[in-house]
C-alpha cells in the first residue's frame, strides 16, 4: 500500500508538473463563467462532484466559448484502488461530450476490473447563477466493461454494458450561509449498473431499471474554494453482496481558471461483499 | 417589616432599572446592504475600481466605446446605491431599455460578473455584503438579457 502511494505520489507529482506547465503556457483563452460553476470531472467523466454528474457542464465556457477539461483521479479504499483517467468537451456551454477510463483493483480479491464510460450531457435550459430554478441538464452515460466481465458475469450480473439516463439541476443560493454561496445538486438517474458497472450491469435479484437519486452540497468559503458533502444511490441487484450508497465529504481548490484540485474522504459502503470500504480520494483537472 | 420593605423597593428599583435599561438599548436596526457596502463612499469606491476593470478588459471595454463614462459611472453608483436599499433616486433607463440591442452575449455578462466580483473582493466589504450584492445584480439577468 506505502509503495503503491509513493509510486503514485511520484507519478503525480510528474503530472502536476506537466500539467501546471500547460497550464501556465496556454494560449488558450478560459471561459468566462465564474469560477467553480463547471464542478470538476466527477468519476464517470461528466461535470460535476467526485460522485454525481451535475446540471452544468464541464470547464467554464459560455454560449460563444468551448471549453476542453482532463482529469486524474485517485481513490485509495480499504480493499480496492480506484483510477480514474477522464476527458469532456464542452461547446457552447449546451453540449458536453466525456469520455473516462475506470480501473479498480481489487487489492484483496486479486485482479482488475475496468470500463469505459462515454457520455453526453445537455443543457436544457437555465444558469446556477441567473435562473432562479438553476441550470438543468440531461445525460446519457454508456459503460462497457472490459476487463472483469467474467467476474461480472459469475457474480450474477446480466450483462456488462449499459446506458445511464440522468437529469441533473445545479443552482447557486447567494449569501445563503454565513455569508457564503451554496451550490446545491441534484441528479436523478435510471440505470442498471452494479457498483457504478464496474460489477456489469442488471443481476439475478434485479435485473432492470432503477431510478435512483443523487444530491450535493458545496459552499464556496471563498469565490475559489469549495467544501461539501455527496450521496448518491445505487441499485442492489446482486444476490451475492449487498451495495450501499456512496458518500463522501469534499473539499475543492480553484488554483486557476485552468487548474482544480479536488481531496475527499469516501465511504462507499461494501464492495462485492468485502464490507465498509472507506479512503481517501484525489481529483486533478485541467481546464483549458 | 422594615427589611422586607427595604429589600422590595430595592428589588422594585432593580426592576424599574433592569426595564428602563431594555428600553434604552432598543434593537438597532439591522445595517441595511448599502451601510455594509460602506454607504455613498463605499458605493464610489466600488464603481471606480469596477469601471477600471472594464476599461482594461479587451472584450467588455468596447461595449463602452460610445458611452458618457462620468455620466455612466454616476448613473450606476445610483443604481447600486438604490439596489442596496440607500437613500438615492435612479433616473437611468430600465435595465431592458438600457442594454437593449447591444448584443450581449452570456459570455459578456460572465465577464462582466467575474469583473465585478473581483471589484467586490478588492474592497474592505463583509463576503456577506458581496454576495448579497451579487445576488440582487444577479437577478437582473433577464432584463439585461431580454432585448439582446
Ligand atoms: C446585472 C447586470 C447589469 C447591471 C445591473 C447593469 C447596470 C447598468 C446601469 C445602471 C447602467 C446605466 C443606465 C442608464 O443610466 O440609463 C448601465 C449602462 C450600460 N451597461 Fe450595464 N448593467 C449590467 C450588465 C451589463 C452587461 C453584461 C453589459 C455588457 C457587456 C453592460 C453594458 C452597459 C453599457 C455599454 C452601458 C452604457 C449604455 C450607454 O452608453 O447608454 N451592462 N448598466
Amino acid at each position: 500500500m506505502a509503495r503503491r502511494i509513493s509510486r503514485w505520489g511520484r507519478r503525480l507529482a510528474l503530472g502536476i508538473t506537466a500539467l501546471l506547465a500547460a497550464a501556465l503556457v496556454t494560449p488558450v483563452q478560459a471561459g468566462s463563467r465564474l469560477l467553480g460553476t463547471g464542478g470538476v470531472t466527477q468519476i464517470e467523466g461528466a461535470a460535476g462532484g467526485g460522485l454525481s454528474p451535475w446540471g452544468v457542464l464541464a470547464g467554464t465556457a459560455s454560449d460563444t466559448e468551448v471549453a476542453v477539461t482532463v482529469a486524474a483521479s485517485e481513490a485509495w479504499l480499504d480493499d480496492y484502488g480506484l483510477r480514474v483517467r477522464g476527458v469532456g468537451v464542452n461547446w457552447h456551454d449546451r453540449v458536453e461530450l466525456s469520455y473516462a477510463r475506470q480501473r479498480l483493483a481489487l487489492d484483496t480479491l486479486g485482479g482488475v476490473l475496468a470500463q469505459d464510460i462515454y457520455g453526453v450531457k445537455l443543457r436544457l435550459f437555465g444558469d446556477p447563477l441567473y435562473h432562479p430554478w438553476g441550470s438543468w441538464s440531461l445525460g446519457v452515460q454508456h459503460k462497457r466493461l472490459d476487463q472483469g466481465q467474467a467476474l461480472a458475469r459469475a457474480v450474477g450480473a446480466k450483462s456488462t454494458q449499459g446506458n445511464d439516463l440522468y437529469l441533473a439541476g445545479s443552482k447557486l443560493f447567494f449569501d445563503a450561509v454565513a455569508g457564503r454561496n451554496l451550490l446545491a445538486n441534484l441528479t436523478l438517474r435510471s440505470t442498471r449498473a452494479n457498483q457504478g458497472g464496474l460489477l456489469g450491469f442488471g443481476g439475478d435479484r434485479d435485473s432492470g431499471r432503477s431510478l435512483v437519486a443523487e444530491g450535493s452540497m458545496g459552499l464556496f468559503l471563498t469565490p475559489a474554494w469549495v467544501v461539501g458533502v455527496e450521496y448518491r444511490q445505487k441499485p442492489d441487484n446482486l444476490g451475492f453482496a449487498q451495495e450501499q450508497a456512496w458518500q463522501d465529504l469534499f473539499t475543492a481548490l480553484f488554483l486557476t481558471r485552468h487548474l482544480s484540485l479536488t481531496g475527499a474522504w469516501l465511504d462507499l459502503g461494501d464492495i462485492a461483499g468485502l464490507e465498509n470500504q472507506r479512503g481517501g480520494y484525489l481529483s486533478l483537472q485541467l481546464a483549458l | 417589616m422594615y427589611p422586607i420593605l427595604t429589600r422590595g423597593y430595592l428589588a422594585a428599583l432593580l426592576l424599574a432599572w433592569a426595564l428602563s435599561g431594555c428600553a434604552g438599548a432598543k434593537p438597532q436596526p439591522a445595517p441595511t446592504l448599502y451601510q455594509q457596502l460602506g454607504g455613498e463612499q463605499g458605493i464610489h469606491a466600488i464603481v471606480e475600481d469596477f469601471a477600471y476593470r472594464l476599461a482594461d478588459d479587451p472584450e467588455l471595454v468596447g461595449f463602452f466605446a460610445n458611452t458618457n463614462i462620468d455620466y455612466f459611472v454616476g448613473s450606476l453608483a445610483d443604481y447600486l446605491c438604490v439596489v442596496s436599499d440607500g437613500p438615492c433616486v435612479y433616473q437611468g433607463a430600465p435595465m431592458d431599455k438600457a442594454h437593449q440591442h447591444m448584443g450581449i452575449h452570456e459570455a459578456d455578462f460572465n465577464r462582466l460578473v467575474d469583473a465585478l466580483q473581483a471589484t467586490l473582493l478588492a474592497q474592505p466589504i463583509s463576503a456577506s455584503a458581496r454576495n448579497q450584492l451579487l445576488k440582487r445584480l444577479a437577478a437582473q439577468h433577464a432584463a439585461v438579457m431580454r432585448y439582446q
